[in-house]
């Protein structure tokens, strides 16, 4: 395997001095975001993201299995996170790195147990059939912030995936095809967006948003808060690194908020845009066999 | 250097030692490109390229560069995506092609990263995950066993590939073997350096970058007042060393815009004063 990549002293010492002149190595601010696009495929649960250099690709599906004997009434839920050699040769296949490790953590914390999904609507028939919902993650390109581009895509991708629907009647259970039924939305409760902060200097009192690969090798810590905007926190994850004030951690989570509100409304602003592109002849409201809340 | 011949040709052939400097390039036709080479249309690939565009001297063997190989008995085709340069003054052709990473070849200028420090000699990484170069402690100037520069893991040297061939890890020199002098090579201190595509970093070195390579940037960017220095990689890497952070930082941004925008002249003119304002 070979051994990752690393930025050479020179690098290192002028990515801390610039930073401690509040210059960073793209021109943006210290708490402003590389350019974030979200483009969806042409199935239902595909979302792609680029954040800056940063590339993720997730994909959503659904199939019908039994579940777990414990919990007869719950569906399953799983994300798959994988770094694989085509983000950087130093990745392998299952030999996973302490970068994969976290950032699968991380998503699993932030998205699965903050009870974004709700699993009890995905059970069929209670103890026998559930819906299963896998989530894959790929990351194509790496350039710091896998994090937040990642979480960003898993909650565009489950928010944008239709799964088949479905009927009981007389026991019987019925999955339509999308030619039969349009299929439905998962049901999903709130979006959870993780907002990383990277910290300098000795004391660790700068604090950088969004951090590039450079930048991430050269920090003394990092912050990840999980959040939707509504401000409720799902978790904080500050790994080890140098303690950092309460007060600035506090600042950290303020401004976060309003990281995820933007967040938010872009990924609003980009589903709207995608059922618009769908709904060729207006036909979508009709179809749906949906409920409204 | 593959003779067009009845000899077979490698897949890989070697590059011609420094493009651009005597180069004055046939005008085939057709469009010109941002560094003012003339390149004849676009061909779909794995197609021979006709005996028209194939230059002939009746002494020199032709030669092949870089993207181009000899079927025998008389096709050439390339095999890389990019631009096919002929140049019927020293009859060769290559193909100029902006992807891949870098490969060495003896002469070259790069700018590697030193691994480690062996009994003798020190493992340089041109580009990464690829084998390391060595480079010996004694190819500086005017080193000895005691006046060697000593250089820390992660430490940057500007060199000249002194040997690279398919079968063995390149080898670096910061001295010029026959006069001693370090001519500029050596260790670099301070400043940070900025990865462009390989062919970007080509275009740099070439001796009139702005009339044949198209980059205008640098001498804009001292036109204007930023004080900088630049050493330029072959590896696609750039140093670029000042006193102060933000020159560096404008100078590393419009070479990597200008490079991954594929800026022509007036766009870096433009580009150039935005960063500039954005300076002060």
């Amino acid at each position: 395997m070979p051994r990752e990549a690393e930025p050479s002293l020179n690098e290192k010492q002028f990515v801390l001095q610039a930073l401690k002149e509040d210059v960073r190595l793209d021109g943006r601010d210290l708490d402003q975001y590389r350019p974030l696009e979200l483009t969806f495929g042409d199935q239902h649960g595909v979302a792609e993201v680029t954040l800056g250099k940063t590339k993720v690709l997730v994909k959503t599906s659904a199939e019908v299995t039994v579940p777990y004997p414990d919990r007869p009434l719950d569906g399953i839920f799983t994300i798959a996170t994988e770094l694989s050699p085509m983000t950087a040769p130093s990745f392998e296949v299952n030999r996973p790195t302490e970068t994969e490790v976290l950032l699968a953590r991380l998503l699993e914390k932030t998205v699965r147990r903050s009870g974004a999904l709700d699993t009890e609507s995905l059970c069929l028939v209670a103890g026998q059939k559930v819906w299963s919902v896998r989530v894959d993650v790929h990351v194509l390109s790496h350039d710091g912030n896998l994090t937040d581009a990642a979480c960003f895509a898993v909650v565009a991708s489950l928010r944008h995936f239709r799964k088949p629907d479905t009927s009981m009647e007389g026991g019987v259970l019925t999955v339509y095809t999308p030619a039969e039924r349009e299929p439905v939305p998962l049901s999903w409760l709130h979006s959870p967006f993780c907002i990383s902060w990277s910290f300098y200097g000795d004391m660790g009192e700068i604090a950088v948003l969004d951090a590039t690969w450079v930048e991430e090798q050269v920090r003394v810590g990092s912050c990840t808060i999980s959040l939707n905007r509504h401000g409720e926190i799902c978790q904080i994850a500050k790994l080890g690194g140098t303690p950092v004030e309460a007060v600035a951690l506090l600042q950290c989570t303020s401004v976060a908020l309003a990281k995820a509100k933007e967040l938010s409304g872009l990924l609003d602003t980009k589903l709207a845009e995608d059922a618009k592109r769908r709904d060729k002849g207006g036909l979508l409201a009709e179809l749906s066999a949906e409920n409204d809340r | 250097m593959a003779k067009f011949g009845p000899k077979r040709q490698g897949p890989r052939s070697d590059i011609p030692a420094k493009l651009g400097r005597t180069h004055r390039q046939e005008h085939l036709n057709l469009t010109t490109t941002h560094n003012g080479h003339h390149r004849p249309p676009p061909r779909p690939p794995r197609r021979p390229y006709p005996p028209s565009l194939i230059p002939t001297h009746p002494k020199h063997p032709l030669r092949l560069g870089p993207g181009l190989r000899h079927v025998p008995p008389s096709s050439i085709l390339p095999t890389v995506a990019g631009q096919l340069i002929v140049n019927p003054h020293k009859t060769s052709m290559w193909i100029e092609s902006n992807g891949g990473r870098y490969t060495p070849s003896p002469s070259d200028l790069v700018i590697g990263r030193v691994l480690r420090s062996a009994a003798d000699l020190y493992y340089v990484s041109l580009s990464p995950y690829t084998p390391p170069a060595s480079l010996p402690h004694l190819a500086f100037e005017s080193a000895t066993k005691k006046t060697r520069p000593q250089l820390a893991p992660g430490a940057l040297v500007y060199a000249r590939v002194s040997l690279a061939n398919r079968h063995m890890d390149p080898e670096l020199e910061c001295v010029s073997p026959s006069t001693g002098k370090a001519d500029g090579l050596g260790p670099l201190t301070g400043g940070m350096v900025f990865d462009v595509s390989p062919g970007f970093a080509r275009r740099l070195l070439l001796a009139r970058s702005r009339d044949e390579g198209g980059v205008e940037v640098l001498e804009l960017l001292g036109a204007e007042g930023v004080a900088f220095e630049t050493a330029v990689g072959r590896n696609g890497r750039v140093w670029v060393g000042s006193e102060s952070v933000k020159a560096v930082v404008v100078v590393g941004r419009a070479l990597k815009e200008t490079d991954e925008g594929r800026l022509g002249g007036e766009e870096q003119r433009r580009l150039v004063k935005r960063l500039v304002r954005e300076m002060r």
